[in-house]
């Protein structure tokens, strides 16, 4: 049995390309449905978890790039923006107009995931990182105030903190900036007391920070892959304007991300930032 | 199975070709900016316990403007629009009953 109609587009099991066009839309946003769901496990967490200890996470987030934050939410917005040009550059013929705006989509979310890799290594760097790095650092900045041999006795506030600012000024200091904060904000106080900034709480948002955000850059590289099959597709000329619906189901994936990104930013690298900040 | 006939139906191959205008694309993308840099902004003023809800109400306008321009949820069937109203109702759901429960309990210093 023949299983094509006389168009290249229409698939022999629809009766008109708007039809066609209309289930592959509802079919992707179904998808889209259950991509909120997965996200809104993580953001529920964070949320339970930012209820409960509000300083511990407002001043771990203060310690993250916002910078880097800020020019990454621009690289999202816009290549949201050209993947919507793109659905009208195919819509209307124009291949060489599509590539060029897929193009641009696949730099811009590249570019994306390059200052991602920048963070992510500048974070490792100062072992703004939950778990051993993150521990032997608050330890090391502890240990140099309240020393563990009862022959040094322990630095005095000023002391304290004069010892950490002559620290960073140096040409290579001992201590990460955030170390030196955390154990100055935490002096003289106990661990029960309601001011306390548990460290295990800071790496708890540590750990947030890590997954929501890696999760995330996984979704936009599913995403960058699914952008150079479209490249690859308009090139053959296997994208004209009846086909422009292959466009259309990949972009709402791509807008999805964007909006994920959208509400990741503000709870991730907003929370803390009437602090004294990075 | 008889063979069937795999002649077009008429009509079949005609399809919506309204294309969104590039003023009404850009104009969106820089509402989102302006509302993204606005918040970023705004968060350094010590808004204090106002910050949050903020930034959320602002994400969510964005999102919005993102999904009724971008999404083209403007010109979409009614079961599309549906759908992406479900996925926030779900989304409730989960919020709704998580921070019940999480935010009803007692909770002791040091946990």
């Amino acid at each position: 049995m023949s299983a094509h109609t006389h168009s290249s587009v229409l698939k022999h099991h629809f009766d008109h390309l708007e039809q066609q066009h209309a289930s592959e839309r509802l079919g992707m946003w179904m998808f889209l449905a259950t991509e909120v769901l997965f996200f809104s496990g993580l953001f529920g967490a964070y949320t339970v978890y930012r209820l409960y200890y509000p300083t511990e996470f407002e001043f771990a987030s203060s310690k993250l790039n916002r910078v880097i934050a800020t020019i990454n939410t621009l690289f999202l917005i816009t290549s949201s923006m050209t993947i919507t040009f793109g659905i009208r550059a195919a819509k209307l013929g124009d291949r060489a107009g599509l590539i060029r705006y897929l193009v641009l989509t696949l730099l811009l979310g590249g570019a994306f995931m390059v200052m991602k890799g920048f963070e992510y290594n500048a974070d490792f760097e100062e072992r703004y990182v939950p778990g051993t790095l993150f521990r032997s650092e608050y330890n090391a900045a502890f240990e140099a105030v309240f020393p563990t041999s009862p022959l040094q006795p322990p630095l005095s506030k000023e002391q304290a903190k004069a010892y950490f600012e002559q620290d960073a000024q140096s040409a290579h200091p001992k201590h990460q900036h955030w170390a030196a904060e955390l154990v100055l904000l935490n002096y003289g106080k106990s661990t029960k007391d309601p001011d306390y900034i548990d460290p295990g709480k800071v790496q708890l948002f540590l750990s947030f920070y890590y997954i929501m955000t890696g999760i995330h850059g996984i979704h936009i590289l599913v995403g960058l892959g699914c952008i150079v099959w479209l490249i690859i597709e308009a090139a053959r000329g296997a994208i004209p304007p009846e086909n422009y619906s292959t466009v259309e189901v990949v972009s709402l994936y791509w807008h999805l991300v964007d909006g994920i990104w959208l509400f990741l930013m503000p709870l991730l690298y907003l929370a803390g930032a009437g602090w004294a900040g990075h | 199975m008889a063979h069937e006939s795999h002649h077009l139906k008429p009509g079949a191959l005609e399809f919506d070709r309204e294309t969104d205008s590039p003023s009404l694309l850009l104009g969106v993308w820089l509402v989102i900016v302006l509302m993204a840099l606005a918040s970023i902004g705004l968060s350094s003023l010590g808004l204090g316990k106002y910050a949050l809800p903020v930034q959320l109400i602002i994400a969510c306008i964005q999102a919005g403007l993102v999904a009724y321009y971008f999404m083209h949820l403007r010109q979409s069937d009614r079961v599309v629009i549906l759908t992406a109203l479900s996925s926030l109702f779900w989304m409730g759901i989960l919020f709704v009953l998580v921070l019940a429960d999480y935010l009803t309990r007692t909770r002791h210093v040091g946990w």
